[in-house]
């Protein structure tokens, strides 16, 4: 893969970079270029490269718990019909009361997404329009994709089990007790602690 | 005659034998195994040699398959659904779902064991069953139904209270008629 070949990327970033203050920026590959902005920076970022550099349709947009860090990390995914580029906006908000600027004047199809994450992640949008119940029947806990929320413990207390599955409780440490394996650190609870 | 023991018990082996050659499933899938009705009803499997075959509404129907993992927000519909049913009505447990969780036994938001919420008649094992599985399941109900030990629905009755308690520990805003007789 030459340099030329990632020249329409290259192009996008260096625009974005004279235009706007990043946090980072980078080509990851050949058509996947990707930004971090500040969440008061989305809106003129995501208009720039709808209506300035053809980064006409909205693919997808979702969420990242991390947890350590005590954020949320929001995924704004775009692409480039012509030049078939995906292109990556990633903003952080706390964990605690995060906001975000509502984007679904600009794509409306963002309003879908913005009510699923706003129910399963907590995280609220600035003047999003629309039932605050949008998957989830009579929810009343945690937003359920959160890290924090244990789903275990909650299926415990909630549902009933038939006897015989206490064994595959958490696959990871039943294989390690089973073959005295290491864990590897990625794959322990909390890792990084 | 009707008071008569003898002449009940050869009124129930004709009834009983009427109903288990003509099971009508109601044409509800919850979860992925109802990409195997179609399999099992059309011409290689052919389901209907047995009787068995598909209803539109519930009040026309005698069987309930629940094919696969129930969510707790489908778990009131088919509540609603199963107290619409005429007796006799029976359900069909589908799937490894509906016995203990199958793969989502730790997911927030799908049943474990659905015969604490409506009496199961036959619980059909795997993940998915074949269509082979699936007519093997009926045939045992169809048994069960001529040697009348397929009393789901008459234990649903008898044991409302229990049945009603479970269904409200997971149904926490209960907006439905209360079924009673």
């Amino acid at each position: 893969m030459s340099e030329n070949n990632l020249h329409n990327e290259q192009k996008l970033l260096n625009l974005l970079e004279k235009k706007f203050i990043l946090k980072g920026g980078s080509v990851r590959r050949e058509r996947r270029v990707e930004v971090k902005v500040e969440p008061k920076e989305i809106v003129p970022v995501l208009l720039y490269a709808k209506e300035n550099s053809g980064y006409t349709a909205f693919t997808h947009m979702s969420c990242v718990d991390w947890i350590e860090d005590g954020e949320f990390e929001v995924v704004y995914i775009l692409w480039h019909p012509e030049e078939k580029i995906n292109f990556f906006v990633k903003t952080r908000v706390s964990r605690d009361n995060g906001t975000l600027p509502n984007i679904d004047f600009i794509w409306r199809q963002a309003n879908t997404y913005e009510r699923e994450i706003r129910e399963m992640f907590g995280i609220q949008f600035e003047g999003l329009v629309g039932r605050e119940e949008f998957i989830l029947e009579d929810w009343e806990h945690m937003p359920p994709m959160r890290r924090d929320f244990d789903t275990v413990k909650f299926v415990e207390k909630t549902y009933f089990e038939r006897p015989g599955r206490e064994d595959a409780k958490d696959v990871r440490e039943y294989v390690q007790e089973r073959t005295d394996e290491e864990l590897p650190d990625f794959a322990k609870k909390y890792s990084r602690d | 005659m009707y008071n008569d023991k003898e002449s009940q018990k050869i009124v129930d082996i004709i009834q009983n034998y009427a109903r288990k050659h003509s099971l009508f499933i109601l044409a509800y899938g919850t979860g992925c195994g109802a990409i195997e009705i179609p399999p099992t009803m059309t011409s290689r499997y052919d389901a209907e040699r047995f009787g068995i075959r598909g209803a539109a509404t519930p009040r026309q129907a005698d069987v309930l398959l629940i094919t696969g993992y129930l969510a707790t927000k489908s778990l009131k519909r088919v509540i609603k659904v199963y107290e619409q049913m005429q007796d006799p009505k029976y359900v069909i447990g589908f799937g490894s779902c509906t016995i203990n969780g199958g793969m989502y036994w730790d997911s927030y938001n799908t049943i474990n064991v659905l015969d604490k919420y409506i009496p199961v008649d036959v619980n059909i094992n795997g993940c998915m069953p074949r269509p082979e599985a699936v007519i093997a399941g009926f045939v045992k109900l169809q048994k069960q139904i001529q040697e009348g030990k397929a009393d789901g629905w008459d234990k649903y009755k008898k044991n409302l209270d229990y049945y009603k308690e479970n269904q409200k520990k997971i149904i926490t805003n209960w907006v439905m008629p209360d079924f009673n007789w």
